[in-house]
């Protein structure tokens, strides 16, 4: 998916001249195809061969990575394809997740719309803070996003996450017992709500595919290589940055009412300031331009300390780890964040091909 | 509404916050005149250092080997990270520069969670001579410490401006901040200047954390992410003045305890710092951003 | 691009250099006992005659060779709150169990899971012990979050949990009893002695984690019924500005006043020194702490302005004043096997071995196969038992909620120990839940 994204970076607007000619769409080679397959090969096994192999330990741990992998792909939207740091992700999950709990607590709505509109209201909510934030670039906008995150976890530490109780607020702190947060009917029990999520997370990367091949994509493309240019070339680029920013709200918020539910109980103490910091380390270090990138962020904040936990390694060095990673990503990508995965990835290519070339001798032209 | 009479306590203490936070805000505005990176591992490094001195007093080694060791430690990473990052990034946005503090900072609290881990009923303190007098403002009583802190903030900015405007070594810094290529082509010794910036900076960091760890609580994740709220200083400030800053962080202190009596805001009292920082760079920006790769020069 | 490399080289190595100097240099001072450094036995009575631990088992000496007995721990462990000294402590205890005849000859083998107040992974964890290492039975649970997410599934697979409690959870539901008080009945017991003081106002101050709403219910419900004033606070931890929070308490008490705090160590600590620097210790009549505060680290922290005016519930037998067998054969594992348990002698281990003591007291009244069934119901019968550590005897029972040990000390810091400022007092059944306990558990939930 990375490389042929690579090559609809050059394009700016379609001159008229080769509106003529062809679909913007270019038709699916064989590699592509090829590639269809395995992910949908890959997507079945997941789905159906998965739950049965892993204990329920690793189900759960699987559906935090499908979560996570979604709040990353959020996050790798903003940073990876329009160059947009965001420190306050977490946050923007904190509030998906509350709008979740709220609904499902105080209504009976089927679950998937439940999900819809908490995507729908972070969405807004994240627009409107885009709107007054996207006067400013690049570090105070990032450094805008931490303040806003900070004084949201202090205001999620006081008003609670809803557990059933009365109110617009939904939290009643005297209870003995606490009901927990439902899930759907048909995806009560662990692995069947992982799959649910599993799908919910398919979608979500989809519709980002959808966008990254269409007019926003090449719009985003146009931004990160050089704002200035893209102005130029007469592409509304706060408009699309603001889309960029309701997109990777509206991913984000809908992996919140997956987190509720998975979770059954959520906490403040669960969406500390920090753990932005902290999502943005392992989205640099999966990759925040490829799409798989966003499925390695999710492996390594979530699968990765459980495993660790089984291996009785202490969560510190995961800690550890991913500072050293930002530092690594960060040194040895000299154009930028976004344009070094393409990069390796033609090297590797390139590499690949050599090795090939090199093995059938008798077939490469002689000297 | 409290009465006057509520108030009165809390603006003693007010200002002792607003020392904490000036402390921090001061040290992160004063690198970034001179290097162009956000230090948010400031924070960080104080905290282990103060980690380190605790470990060295608690082996009863006296207590100011402790402090001393403290500042070295954080002058020798800040001081090494500037030299391995410093040039290493120099090309690049100033986002990414602080995207990269970042990392150093993770790196640092995954160690010291390791080192000193956090056991049971167990927990640690710093205590420094001057705790233990002071002087009475009304029903409050101040002590040398807080003063200490106050005053360090106000020699530190003071300082600073004039060396940044005033001396060679200064001037060398600023115009680095400015345009790394074009300094260096000026025959300006580029590493070296950038040398004594970050390992100035180290130093800032550790004296903050041992007072910080004494102010505020020795504990890794307060000191660590106490930054982020002496960031909204810098931030007010827009990154620019070391003199804003200061008075910024003061603000900030004094209108988070402030709300302390206030019952129907107390509790979100926390959120100050943010807060302030937001309407201070959303409300009052008009296109903001633009100056950022220029002028960054102005104490 | 080589000098990136290379640098990325140096300053892993670096940084790698200063964790290694950093760890030389605070190998000692990261273990620190309660007592201030030192090995554990610094602090017990003097002249008491070394006991023997082999006392822990049936038969001393033999080590217990059969197939061994699964149980399992979940713990909180991340920066800034760590509980797994309490399974440690448990699992010093069974090694002396094993290492002195087992249980009928089997040993017992305990898994600790570790947990960083993640939901779903608390969640996990409860399902990696019963599906990946068979446990039989569960003791020694500590966990901010644990109680509450995994209850209904301890309900479901029938495990009778002993743990010690901190979510409501933990006291109200029918498979979890706890060998400690909790915050809520804790801070009961912290109100009760400021109120028989005859303060003519209550300020209780809390830390906003999970159940505030829980915990504050009981001080209310006593300081009501005792017609006194009570203001319910709370605050962000960790604390960040503890100067306006030690202000804000001690002009909401006024003179004649007690501020009760429930925090952990550290940020109580934070509070009553701002108090001391900024000269407001004497301001109140009273200040009284939940039972974390119950450390000698935290009486010689503190200094002597608050001898005899800070007033801490101790949930546990005071193990420096007291001299029974059972709390020398706990000091004694403690340093023979308790090599794991960082904090030495304190509420943490003491806790880690009652419960211990209870499990092993419980498995081996059990005849035939070691089942989930046949342990858990023998959990359950455990009626009246003597920990040495709580003031009642300790009992399960087949109760839709346990609260077993509901009388309390109050210990007061005397020149940088705590000592007994009152001996075992029962909470008041003026708070509803404590009331609900004692009516349906009857006389198992009284003094003794």
């Amino acid at each position: 998916m990375a490389a042929s994204g690579g090559s609809a970076a050059a394009d700016t607007e379609v001159p008229a001249t080769r509106a003529r000619q062809r679909p913007t769409l270019p038709r699916p080679g064989t590699g592509t195809l090829v590639r269809a397959a395995v992910i949908a090969a890959l997507l079945l096994f997941v789905l159906f061969a998965l739950p049965q192999l892993m204990s329920l330990y690793y189900v759960d741990a699987m559906t935090q990575v499908a979560v996570w992998s979604m709040a990353a792909l959020g996050l790798g939207v903003l940073v990876g394809r329009v160059g947009l740091v965001s420190l306050g992700q977490v946050a923007v999950l904190a509030i998906g997740a509350w709008v979740a709990a709220r609904l499902l607590f105080a209504t009976a709505q089927p679950y998937p719309l439940v999900l819809l509109e908490a995507g729908l209201i972070t969405m807004l909510l994240g627009t409107l803070i885009g709107l007054p934030a996207l006067r400013l670039r690049g570090l105070y906008l990032a450094l805008i996003t931490l303040m806003l995150a900070g004084a949201l976890t202090v205001v999620l530490a006081t008003t609670n996450f809803p557990n059933g109780g009365p109110g617009f607020l939904g939290y009643n702190g005297s209870q003995v017992h606490i009901p927990p947060i439902r899930r759907p009917s048909i995806a009560a029990s662990d692995p069947a709500y992982f799959r649910y999520a599993v799908v919910v997370a398919v979608l979500m990367f989809l519709l980002v595919f959808a966008h990254i091949r269409t007019r926003p994509g090449r719009a985003w493309a146009a931004v990160r290589q050089s704002e200035p240019a893209a102005l130029a070339a007469g592409i509304n680029t706060w408009f699309y940055k603001l889309w960029a920013f309701a997109l990777a709200s509206f991913i984000t918020g809908v992996a919140g009412g997956v987190l509720a539910g998975a979770n059954h109980y959520l906490y403040s103490l669960n969406f500390p300031t920090y753990y932005s910091i902290t999502l943005l380390a392992v989205v640099l270090m999966g990759g925040a331009y490829s799409l798989w990138g966003a499925v390695i962020a999710g492996l390594l904040w979530a699968l990765l300390p459980s495993l660790l936990q089984n291996w009785g390694v202490s969560a510190d060095w995961l800690t550890i780890l991913f500072g050293v990673g930002v530092l690594q990503v960060l040194t040895t990508a000299p154009r930028g964040l976004a344009d070094q995965v393409p990069k390796d990835l033609a090297r590797l290519g390139r590499a690949a091909r050599g090795l090939a070339r090199k093995r059938a001798p008798s077939e490469s032209s002689a000297g | 509404m409290p009465s006057w009479q509520d108030f009165e306590p809390f603006i003693v203490s007010g200002l002792a916050l607003g020392g904490v936070y000036a402390l921090s805000g001061v040290g992160m505005v004063v690198l970034y005149q001179a290097t162009g990176v956000v230090y948010l591992a400031f924070g960080a490094v104080g905290a282990m250092g103060a980690l380190i001195a605790w470990s060295l007093i608690n082996a009863h080694a006296p207590g100011w080997v402790g402090w001393l060791v403290c500042v070295a430690f954080a002058a020798l990473v800040t001081l090494a990270y500037g030299m391995v990052f410093g040039p290493a990034l120099a090309k690049r946005d100033p986002l990414v520069k602080a995207v990269a503090t970042l990392g150093l900072t993770l790196v640092l609290f995954g160690l010291m969670d390791l080192l000193w881990t956090t056991s049971g009923g167990q927990s640690r303190a710093i205590t420094l001579p001057t705790d233990n007098g002071g002087f009475m403002i009304g029903q409050i009583q101040v002590t040398w410490t807080q003063v200490i802190s106050l005053a360090l903030g106000i020699v530190i900015t003071v300082v600073t401006v004039v060396f940044l405007r005033l001396t060679k070594l200064g001037t060398a810094m600023r115009a680095m901040a400015n345009d790394r290529e074009i300094t260096a082509t000026l025959g300006v010794p580029v590493r070296r200047v950038e040398a004594a910036a970050w390992l100035g900076c180290g130093i800032l960091a550790g004296l903050a954390g041992v007072l910080l760890a004494d102010l505020v609580a020795l504990d890794a994740t307060t000191l660590t992410f106490l930054v982020i709220s002496s960031l909204a200083a810098a931030l007010i400030a827009r990154l620019r003045s070391i003199t804003i800053t200061f008075a910024a962080a003061i603000v900030i202190g004094l209108v988070h305890d402030l709300l302390t009596p206030i019952q129907s805001l107390s509790n979100y009292r926390d959120a100050t710092p943010f807060v302030l920082a937001a309407i201070a760079l959303l409300a009052l920006s008009s296109g903001g951003g633009q100056v950022l790769t220029r002028s960054r020069e102005e104490a | 691009m080589r000098e990136h490399t290379s640098g990325v080289r140096a300053v892993v190595g670096l940084v790698a250099i200063m964790g290694i100097l950093a760890a030389a240099g605070c190998s000692s001072g990261s273990t620190t006992s309660n007592g201030g450094g030192g090995t554990p036995a610094a602090t017990s009575t003097p002249g008491a005659s070394a006991v023997s631990t082999s006392q822990c088992g049936t038969k001393p000496g033999a080590a217990a060779t059969g197939t061994p007995i699964p149980l399992g721990a979940i713990a909180t462990n991340q920066p800034g709150t760590s509980f797994t000294d309490i399974p440690n402590m448990a699992a010093a205890y069974f090694a002396c169990v094993n290492a002195n005849g087992g249980i009928n000859g089997h040993p017992v083998k305990l898994y600790i899971e570790t947990e960083q107040t993640n939901p779903a992974q608390i969640a996990a964890d409860a399902k990696q012990l019963v599906q990946s290492d068979h446990v039989v039975g569960i003791v020694g649970n500590t966990s901010l979050l644990e109680c509450t997410i995994d209850h209904t599934y301890w309900e479901k697979l029938g495990y009778f949990i002993i743990d010690s409690g901190i979510a409501p959870e933990c006291y109200s539901t029918s498979n979890s009893a706890a060998v400690n008080m909790g915050p809520r009945y804790s801070s009961d017991g912290a109100v009760q002695y400021a109120l028989a003081q005859h303060v003519s106002k209550i300020v209780f101050d809390q830390s906003n984690v999970p159940g505030t709403g829980y915990i504050a219910a009981g001080p209310a419900a006593l300081a009501n019924n005792a017609h006194v004033p009570i203001t319910q606070l709370t605050e962000n931890v960790p604390i960040s500005d503890a100067n306006s929070v030690a202000i804000k308490e001690v002009d909401d008490a006024g003179p004649n006043g007690a501020v009760v705090l429930n925090f952990t160590p550290p940020e109580a600590l934070i509070i009553l020194q701002a108090a001391q620097k900024l000269g407001l210790e004497d301001r109140v009549k009273l200040w009284g702490c939940s039972t974390p505060c119950n450390t000698d680290f935290l009486a010689t922290s503190l200094g002597p302005k608050w001898n005899h005016k800070l007033f801490v519930n101790a949930e546990l037998t005071p193990p420096d004043t007291t001299s029974t067998q059972s709390m020398k054969l706990y000091e004694a594992i403690l340093k023979q096997y308790g090599s794991a348990v960082s904090g030495g002698i304190g509420s943490f281990s003491q806790m880690g071995f009652a419960e211990a003591e209870i499990m092993t007291h419980a498995l081996e009244s059990v005849t035939g196969a070691y089942t989930v069934a046949s342990v858990n119901a023998a959990i359950k019968a455990v009626q009246g038992f003597n920990t040495g550590m709580v003031c009642q005897g300790w009992t399960y029972g087949s109760y839709p909620m346990h609260i077993p040990n509901n009388m309390d000390y109050t210990v007061t810091p005397d020149n940088g120990k705590m000592v007994t400022a009152q001996g075992c007092t029962l909470i008041s059944a003026v708070d509803p839940q404590i009331k609900a306990y004692r009516s349906v558990a009857g006389t198992a939930a009284m003094a003794p």
